[in-house]
């Protein structure tokens, strides 16, 4: 029976083939993307690292996203 | 008016929608599959080469979608000037070239076994695949143009050319005689899809759907990240 449904009566190969190129696109492209965003957050972290005290103090006293991208990186540490 | 596309107040609005997304999406994806692969019945004619059409139709679609949306927000751009615009084309369009890629690969796959070919240069596919060159024509406007203004004009002219393709897609199957069938399920009027096969497409256009706003949420939010830390010292 499962040989039965992996064969597909005869069509198996187009079907699965189908499926796998589109899970494996799509899972290569999320995690490309997911590396892209990671690398982006890392570098903004550094960057805000490099502000003295005060710019630092004022560019997360003014900026929500800053905020964020700090919490969310105090979260994952 | 444009308050809420300030990308500060959309940023956290983004954080809590890719948790969403991240938390029902491998279930509504099983349920699809599941449906796709094993409760679907066989077509009468195409067997189960039918199942393609799981994965075929609602990337085709999705890809005709987006290239909508950026002309729309191309042409929205350029009489409002509206700079998150210019960043959420530069989201989308990646999304849009990669399902238009898959409609066309897997379409030849479920080709083979219908029609006997791989590949035919009908009115359909060849259309489809200037769709994809308009794309990465789209895309290769922002990787190869420094400027933001030029990158503006230049991928606002390239998505308005590209939409003429368009309903030159939608409706080749109508006006020239091509291997492609017509539209089985249409906006309006009836469809020709039995509702045990109409069923595993909807959910599997979701999970489509699902994907593609994920993706074009993480890309967003790595483009405001990627402002922000160009302005960090003017923040």
């Amino acid at each position: 029976m499962i040989i039965e449904f992996i064969k597909m009566n005869g069509y198996g190969l187009y079907v699965w083939l189908s499926f796998s190129i589109v899970l494996f696109s799509c899972a290569v492209f999320y995690l490309k993307t997911k590396k892209t965003l990671r690398k982006y957050e890392n570098d903004f972290l550094v960057e805000l690292q490099k502000l003295s005290v005060e710019e630092k103090n004022k560019a997360l006293g003014n900026s929500k996203v800053a905020q964020q991208i700090l919490a969310a990186n105090s979260k994952m540490n | 008016m444009f308050k809420f596309f300030s990308s500060t107040s959309i940023y956290s609005l983004i954080h809590k929608l890719i948790n969403f997304i991240n938390s029902i999406f491998f279930l509504i994806l099983i349920i699809g599959l599941t449906f796709a692969l094993v409760l679907s019945p066989p077509d009468y004619i195409q067997g189960d080469s039918v199942r393609i059409m799981y994965v075929h139709v609602p990337a085709a679609w999705l890809g005709l979608a987006c290239f909508a949306f950026i002309t729309f927000l191309s042409i929205f751009n350029f009489v409002f000037k509206i700079r998150n615009f210019y960043f959420i084309n530069k989201s989308i369009a990646p999304i849009g070239l990669l399902f238009t890629c898959l409609a066309i690969v897997t379409g030849s796959l479920w080709g083979q076994p219908t029609w006997g070919t791989w590949w035919v240069w009908d009115a359909r596919l060849t259309s489809m695949f200037v769709l994809m060159l308009f794309y990465v024509f789209y895309i290769s406007a922002f990787k190869l143009l420094d400027k933001e203004e030029t990158i503006v004009k230049v991928s606002s002219t390239i998505a308005i050319i590209g939409s003429i393709n368009l309903p030159i897609i939608k409706y080749s199957v109508e006006w020239w005689t091509t291997l492609h069938q017509p539209a089985s399920i249409k906006i309006a009027g009836s469809s020709s899809v039995h509702p045990a096969m109409l069923l595993p497409l909807l959910v599997m256009l979701l999970v489509f759907l699902l994907y593609g706003a994920l993706i074009f949420l993480m890309k967003y939010k790595t483009e405001i990240i990627r402002i922000k830390k160009k302005n960090i010292k003017r923040i």
